[in-house]
């Protein structure tokens, strides 16, 4: 076998690759809703957990992996729903600062009401395949069934958010009540409905990536699990521009693979500090993100 | 004839009223020799001073700054007056408060006068309080304004270099950059942990006490427990006084006025000829080197400093004070200030009366619901706080008396 996939490149890009489809993930549930709705979802981490947490009380009524991840998914729907309707709908045409501050609102909730119901003390979740990292040439290689199963469904989901936008009738009505929403609802698109399907579809995107992320064996669910994630997730969705989903995910494994290599070659505690550095920089070169196309705020 | 008149002899009614004032407290303390006799008379003249200056017609007007300053002077004597007449874990309260409320001013200016947002305040407070301890570690003759003075200066060197790609963003990635410092602030901490002493933190080398010639005042037949905190207590009052003093001009200036147009309008703003960057730069700098000054009084009440203070939860914390006090404006900063010194106390009341279990998972996390939960219906309902729901009422109630 070749040493080269043990090497250790090729294990840190492997490790990164892991971590950057998370980031790009709930750098992707940012823009679903920036681009609708002009919100910087702050609770974007928060409502999955939230949901996370409500679809695996399952587990004590002796439903299987699956069975929770499918309520997991029901509940996140619902929060993402609701919130649109009942906490954001006011806020649209606010200032910027509005919606903002209501959602750092929610998520302090949120967390306090999972803490309160749930204690703070990590929960375990089961999980459909191993942690043991596969061997080549009696040398671990980066890659173990689990992490398999966390690429291959950020791949599923993201081709499944872009297949909707691009290639369905309603992906072109979600597409044009973001651009032009009076114009769409000249023409007969129900806006308002379609602001919270948007909601409930990046929530959804946010409760996949929390089961995932809860799943790994050194994780467990808390309810401030998704806080760090979602820093970062927040600086790739900045670098690739908040207006590209592509850009977004991009970013986040890009984001990811970086993260890796200064975890091993300096240290821990470096890794949000070079994530901090490169979101300034980037910010200062580009301050509407490196992947959008450069367009002059209207007046 | 008559305004002419009033407009010169403003001024000089204040000096005249200090000269007064200065004298009767000399004729006092050679008169009494009980320090409570001094204490009480230098706060009564002080007081009647400032009532005499404020009340001369149209000074607010014609001169805003004797006026502010008459004003401060006031709130200053009267709190500190009454510092006295309270036991120390209030006092510690009450100094705790002070200091937040400094912190609280920063943001509320940075948001209220250029219309950004800062998630990060929590770490700005958090360079003021290392800077504190590591300066007064290493040299612990500095007086103690001087160490402040010093403890704002890394705060705004650091507000800086952050502001600098704040002036290019709008709201959201402003805000997502100072969550990301916040969350990052902690790590920085422990990267340089022979400076910042790791997860321990650091102690300051000796507890703050009154300088020899006031030591009459802060020790008359008390505990020196009680008159350290009495005098720290002081001394964060006397800053936050100074802090708001300064504040109160700046939101009044030119180059507060210059930021309120651009938090409504930045396109024309610039169309008369305000510099955008430069202007949100300075709003930038403001506020972290308030927060800073607030983390380094917060240093100095606990006599100690942990990096586990400074987390992302405290950047939370004082954003929701301040929108429930009343963003943009400075009484919201006082508000929040005092509901921030008095908000544990509170709590346990409520985790009393409700018969909840003290060490239970509800109890301790009915802060963040309460605070989160008051966040989101003043955002929703009242955006502008208590302080704009004050002034609400109060414009109805006078619009109904004058028919």
């Amino acid at each position: 076998m070749d040493p080269f996939l043990t090497s250790r490149i090729v294990t840190d890009v492997l490790g990164g690759l892991t971590n950057g489809v998370i980031f790009g993930m709930v750098a992707l549930s940012l823009v679903l809703i920036w681009r609708s709705t002009g919100v910087l979802n702050f609770a974007q981490g928060a409502m999955p957990m939230f949901a996370t947490y409500v679809g695996f009380a399952l587990l004590s009524y002796h439903f299987g992996y699956w069975a929770c991840v499918v309520a997991c998914v029901i509940v996140g729907l619902l929060i993402g729903g609701l919130t649109e309707r009942l906490l954001v709908r006011g806020l649209y045409g606010k200032p910027e600062i509005n919606p903002i501050v209501v959602m750092v609102g929610f998520l302090i909730v949120l967390e306090a009401v999972a803490a309160a119901i749930w204690s703070s003390f990590p929960r375990s979740l089961p999980t459909p395949f191993s942690f043991k990292d596969w061997q080549l040439a009696g040398k671990p290689l980066a890659l173990s069934p689990f992490t398999v199963y966390e690429i291959v469904t950020a791949l599923i989901v993201m081709t499944a958010v872009a297949v909707l936008f691009r290639f369905t009738k309603l992906g072109l009505q979600l597409r044009a009540s973001a651009v032009a929403p009076e114009v769409s609802r000249l023409l007969g698109v129900r806006v308002g409905r379609l602001l919270t399907l948007g909601w409930m579809l990046s929530t959804v995107v946010g409760v996949i990536t929390t089961i995932l992320v809860a799943s790994n064996l050194f994780q467990g669910l808390t309810p401030t699990v998704m806080d760090g994630i979602f820093a970062y997730g927040f600086i790739a969705a900045a670098i690739g521009g908040l207006e590209s989903p592509v850009g977004a995910i991009v970013a986040g494994v890009l984001l990811g693979i970086i993260n890796q290599f200064v975890t091993d070659y300096v240290n821990q505690n470096a890794v949000i500090i070079i994530a901090l550095v490169l979101l300034i920089v980037s910010l200062m070169i580009r301050p509407s993100g490196v992947f959008t196309k450069r367009s002059e705020r209207r007046v | 004839m008559k305004r002419d008149w009033t407009r010169r002899r403003a001024p000089l009614a204040l000096a005249v009223a200090v000269v007064v004032s200065v004298v009767a407290v000399v004729a006092v303390v050679s008169a009494t020799t009980t320090r409570e006799g001094v204490a009480l008379s230098i706060a009564i003249d002080l007081a009647i001073a400032c009532v005499t200056t404020l009340s001369q017609p149209d000074l607010k007007s014609s001169h805003p700054v004797v006026s502010r300053a008459a004003l401060t002077l006031l709130g200053l004597d009267v709190a500190i007056f009454i510092t006295f007449f309270l036991n120390s874990s209030t006092n510690f309260n009450l100094a705790t408060g002070a200091a937040m409320s400094i912190v609280l001013l920063g943001l509320s200016f940075l948001t209220g006068a250029s219309g950004q947002i800062s998630l990060g305040n929590g770490a700005f407070m958090g360079v003021g309080a290392f800077a504190m301890a590591i300066w007064s570690n290493h040299h612990a003759t500095t007086p103690i304004f001087l160490t402040l003075l010093i403890a704002v200066g890394c705060g705004a060197l650091v507000g800086l270099l952050l502001g600098l790609p704040a002036t290019r963003l709008r709201g959201p990635y402003l805000a997502g950059m100072t969550l990301a410092f916040a969350v990052a602030f902690t790590f920085i901490l422990s990267s340089f942990s022979s400076w910042t002493g790791g997860d321990s933190g650091l102690q300051l080398p000796t507890e703050a006490s009154a300088p020899r010639w006031l030591d009459g005042f802060f020790h008359a037949g008390t505990s020196p427990l009680t008159t350290t905190t009495l005098y720290i207590t002081d001394v964060a009052i006397i800053v936050a006084g100074v802090a708001f003093f300064f504040m109160a001009n700046l939101f009044a200036s030119r180059t507060g006025r210059a930021m309120r147009l651009i938090r409504d309008n930045d396109v024309a703003a610039e169309l008369v000829g305000i510099s955008l960057p430069r202007a949100r730069v300075v709003a930038f700098i403001v506020s972290s080197a308030y927060a800073a000054l607030g983390g380094a009084l917060l240093t100095l009440i606990n006599n100690s400093v942990s990096p586990a203070t400074y987390s992302f939860a405290l950047s939370v914390t004082i954003l929701s004070l301040i929108v429930i006090g009343g963003i943009g404006t400075i009484s919201g900063a006082v508000i929040g200030g005092i509901i921030y010194a008095f908000s544990t106390n509170v709590i346990s009341w409520i985790t009393t009366q409700t018969g909840l279990n003290p060490q239970g998972n509800f109890a301790s996390q009915l802060n963040g619901i309460i605070f989160g939960g008051l966040l989101i219906l003043t955002m929703l309902f009242a955006p502008l706080g208590i302080s704009g729901a004050v002034r609400h009422l109060w414009s109805r109630v006078r619009a109904r008396t004058q028919g």
